[in-house]
């Protein structure tokens, strides 16, 4: 049990076990899961919060046999998700892209996060 | 001490008093509000077989105004809305407006029933795959585009139509 | 007729005793007059409830007279969806809420009757008799439930298709609205120790209580919500990151951060500012969330339609912090404590770093929910924010949340070596290990996963250990059943229930699979690992609602999905999904499509599937029955708190 108390074997095999986990990782995108990433990423045009993905709707089908017509032949995302929002309009994308304006989106977790450390730094400080 | 406590509150009280302010002036929400983005834009090709038949190209009406219909069998506005497209279409038919149906996420036999039972006096194309939906972004049937001699789309309607809006629209796209 | 003006005296009434119990505090205030708050918030309940009482009357027995029963009911409404039509609109909704105020309020009177002459108590119940009385207000003028139908209409809409479908309509709303409404008490208390400043004695501790009881409910109103969003929505979700799930969600987090620091307050005496702030926020984002699900400024599934409350309910809002930060700017001086944190590794250090990733996520959810209105002000174009950004932050926060749990349990307060912690939850640790290998072996390749489960073990291993520990103490003291009544048992009973819903959600949302399956009749196909067979059609009819049922076989059970029409509101059809439930997975079924040439009404004609055959969406969901269970734990050990001594020190520690 003696060797089950130290922090430093316990915390080596963690770091193997992460790499492990990293090396088993499937890595690359097969075509079909890039197609459900991308449904993730478009709002069912009929629904209000759903994604393409997860809605059975006639538009939403469309859409996805759109996507997977246009992953299979090769386009980018950028260049898929820029032909949907053409179509449905800006608000067909679930998450804004983050130029221009939504970049503030992206900002605001990060503001916390930096709001975080100063606090805890003033924390700290103080003692 | 007592600074820090004052920044905090004011800091509060301005970015929960914008925050308030903005959304006192919102407006809510009507359906009516949302455009399509293709106003404005060359509108998406339509093109395919025909429904009994036949085949029909967008680009061949160059000149004429377009009206393109995307409907439904199971889809209840559309049975409101087809006698109206007929009488439409029947009154336009030597004005150089044309109207043409777009079959959305239907089977062939549905559609040729639905055209047959209302007496459709326009043709309709068969939407392989949902493809010409994706393009003009049709979110639920009924949806008409009006499409300018110049191909470019001139208006859009949700919902179903009536002849006296569709004349009024038309005469103002052909202007 | 008569029920109108039944309706309209009442609530008239409620809210002349809310003014008069406004007055009356206040001249208690100014000149000690002895406190009436029992008379007048027992007469104001009353003249709620009445109203209350005279609407489900109305709804029960299907009177038309009123527009908004006319709306809401049919004559062949069953009597349960007759009774929880009160509350499937606005203005009953407001009603329910003023309901469950006037009834917080006259509890909170009764509480501390004994104290009644306290200018504490006096000020907490006067702010709770102003907020009673806005919200009674607004029922008398702009929200008003009691409009006269003009039209002699013999039958009604009936109530909307979606809510008339699952019993959760009789307990969701009542509970979320507890919650919210829960959460005026300790608003109100924080009013009070302001302007009166007397936070150093045992209010905050009262004020905790109320906290919780508000937190427990709200906590399992919000799953049962999910749940019921489940069963009826179709897609096999629980969540949307929908603008009024968001906008309940946001005090639910800051009403946790409040619950853990201020046992530090308890404690130690510190975050005293903090607190109050956190329990006026609150408070403030319960406002806040009835603008959203009210004004109709941001589109929704669940909100009411949109009403002119909009500006009132900001202003409100508004209002409220104003109010809290103007008197924690002039007191906040006073409430500083000379001592801090000693130590990052502490208690109290890592209860400020829960604070900062509940409050932090609370703001980023906020930014989320308002960003598509602040775009469309600036750019003029409509955008959507959903799951993908939200999901995005709340992995991380929810990863980072977990850690904590594994940890702060085993630190005692001021400050602990690096050794000593390490020696409680070794144990822990390597079970974690442990049980991440297991999972890699077994071909768990998913990292997100892995890291929840790991976390979630450690975490479910410190609540354990403290458990242990708690009965232990409690078996040495010879009374065993003192250890339900701990200070720590309740706490770490809700840590183990969110450690099972934290299991749920990585583990389905992970690795949900859906897919389409195509079946004629007779037919059987495994998809998902699962065997589903289609057994044919049955067609069950009642008053209010024709289905068209599947006879679906999963494994060796019958469930069946189907297609609803609903009788009433220009038969609306929805689809009716089914699920085959078991703790290892859910099996989620809906009716998606019919073959060719079929009539089935509000069912979708596919192209190129037989005549006779059906198109079923198979959805199957791993361990997603764990969130409701991680749900009932949270509610169990809400419920324990609330029967926890008030003092420490009673219960022996």
């Amino acid at each position: 049990m003696n060797i089950l108390a130290s922090f430093r074997l316990w915390l080596c095999a963690v770091v193997l076990v992460a790499v492990a986990a990293v090396v088993v990782t499937p890595s690359g995108s097969t075509w079909q899961s890039r197609v459900a990433h991308l449904e993730s990423l478009v709002r069912c045009p009929s629904c209000t919060d759903l994604s393409v993905a997860q809605s059975t709707q006639s538009s939403s089908l469309a859409v996805r046999a759109q996507i997977t017509s246009m992953v299979k032949a090769g386009q980018s995302d950028t260049a898929i998700l820029t032909t949907i929002e053409r179509s449905y309009g800006a608000n067909i994308l679930l998450s804004p892209s983050t130029g221009g304006l939504g970049v503030l989106l992206w900002a605001g977790p990060l503001a916390v996060v930096v709001g975080a450390t100063a606090i805890g730094l003033r924390l700290r400080k103080r003692r | 001490m007592k600074r820090s406590i004052a920044l905090g509150a004011l800091a509060t009280l301005l970015v929960v008093g914008a925050l308030s302010w903005f959304l006192l002036t919102r407006q809510p929400i009507s359906a009516s509000s949302v455009q399509s983005p293709l106003l404005g834009k060359v509108a998406p090709a339509v093109s395919g077989a025909e429904l009994g038949g036949g085949t029909f190209s967008l680009a061949a009406h160059r000149g004429d105004v377009v009206v393109v219909n995307f409907w439904s069998s199971w889809c209840e506005p559309c049975k409101q809305e087809a006698p109206n497209l007929s009488t439409f279409a029947w009154q336009q038919r030597a004005h150089k407006v044309f109207v043409i149906g777009v079959v959305f996420n239907d089977t062939v036999a549905s559609a040729e029933t639905f055209a047959r039972y209302y007496g459709s006096l326009y043709p309709s194309v068969i939407d392989a795959q949902g493809a010409i939906a994706f393009h003009y972004g049709v979110t639920s049937p009924p949806t008409t585009f009006v499409i300018n001699a110049k191909g470019i789309v001139a208006a859009t309607l949700v919902g179903p139509t009536t002849v006296a809006q569709l004349t009024q629209v038309v005469n103002r796209v052909a202007q | 007729m008569t029920l109108v003006w039944l309706g309209r005296i009442s609530i008239y009434l409620a809210c002349f005793a809310a003014l008069g119990g406004i007055g009356a505090q206040v001249l208690t205030l100014r000149r000690g007059t002895p406190s009436r708050a029992l008379l007048w918030s027992v007469v104001s309940l009353v003249g709620v409830a009445s109203a209350f009482v005279v609407m489900e009357f109305a709804f029960v027995t299907h009177n038309f007279s009123l527009a908004y029963v006319a709306e809401n009911n049919a004559t062949f409404t069953p009597l349960l969806y007759s009774l929880t039509g009160v509350w499937s609109a606005l203005e009953g909704s407001i009603l329910l809420w003023s309901l469950v105020l006037g009834g917080l309020l006259s509890a909170v009177v009764v509480r501390y009757r004994r104290e009644a002459s306290d200018p504490v108590v006096v000020w907490a119940t006067l702010v709770m008799f102003v907020v009673a009385a806005f919200f009674l207000l607004v029922m008398a003028g702009p929200a008003d439930p009691f409009v006269h139908n003009p039209a002699h209409v013999l039958q009604g809409q009936g109530p909307n298709a979606l809510l008339q479908d699952n019993i959760l309509v009789a307990i969701h709303p009542p509970l979320l609205y507890t919650g919210f409404v829960g959460f005026t008490v300790p608003f109100a208390f924080a009013i009070a120790m302001l302007a009166t400043g007397r936070v150093h004695e045992r209010w905050p501790l009262e004020q905790r209580h109320w906290t919780v009881l508000a937190w427990g409910a709200l906590s399992v109103g919000i799953v049962l919500g999910s749940w019921w969003s489940y069963q009826v929505l179709g897609w096999g979700g629980f969540w949307g990151w929908d603008p009024v799930e968001n906008a309940a969600l946001l005090p639910w987090l800051t009403a946790t951060a409040y619950i853990h620091s201020v046992v530090v307050q308890d404690r130690r005496g510190l975050f005293r500012v903090w607190n109050l702030s956190l329990a006026v926020a609150t408070f403030a984002l319960t406002i806040l969330g009835t603008f959203f699900t009210r004004s109709g400024v941001l589109q929704s599934v669940h909100a009411f339609a949109s009403s002119t409350l909009g500006p009132v309910l900001i202003s409100f809002f508004f209002v409220t912090v104003g109010l809290g930060v103007a008197l924690i700017a002039w007191r906040g001086d006073a409430l500083r404590t000379a001592t801090g944190v000693e130590h990052p590794l502490s208690r109290e250090g890592l209860f400020v770093a829960n604070n900062i990733v509940f409050v932090g996520f609370a703001i980023v959810v906020l930014l989320g929910t308002v960003f598509p209105l602040l775009y469309q002000a600036i750019n003029g174009v409509q955008v959507t924010v959903g799951t993908p950004y939200f999901a995005a932050i709340a992995g991380p926060a929810g990863i980072f949340l977990l850690a904590l749990m594994a940890v702060a349990p085993v630190v005692p307060w001021r400050s602990v070596s690096g050794a000593t912690t390490w020696s409680r939850i070794r144990t822990t640790a390597w079970v974690s290990l442990a049980t991440t290998v297991v999972l890699l072996l077994a071909g768990v390749h998913h990292w997100p996963v892995l890291v929840a489960v790991f976390l979630a073990v450690a975490a479910a291993g410190a609540a354990t250990r403290t458990l242990v520990g708690v009965v232990q103490a409690a078996r040495q003291r010879g009374d065993l059943w003192s250890a339900w009544r701990a200070p720590s048992t309740a706490g770490m009973v809700v840590h183990l229930g969110v450690v099972l819903l934290a299991i749920g959600i990585v583990v389905s949302t992970s690795y949900t699979s859906r897919s389409e399956v195509t079946l004629a009749s007779g037919q059987r196909t495994v998809v998902g690992g699962q065997t589903i067979g289609f057994g044919g059609f049955a067609q069950v009819s009642n008053a209010l609602e024709h289905q068209t049922q599947l006879v679906v076989t999963v494994g060796g059970r019958t469930i069946r999905p189907a297609i609803t029409t609903f009788n009433g509101r220009s038969s609306q059809s929805v689809g009716t999904p089914a699920i085959d439930s078991n703790l290892l997975r859910d099996v989620y079924v809906t009716f998606d499509a019919i073959g060719q040439n079929s009539s089935v009404s509000g069912a979708q004609v596919q192209t190129g599937v037989a005549a006779g055959s059906v198109v079923l969406g198979v959805t199957v969901e791993p361990l997603l029955a764990w969130l409701w269970i991680g749900g009932l734990f949270i509610g169990f050990g809400s419920a324990l708190s609330m029967g926890r001594r008030r003092h420490r020190d009673e219960v022996g520690q």
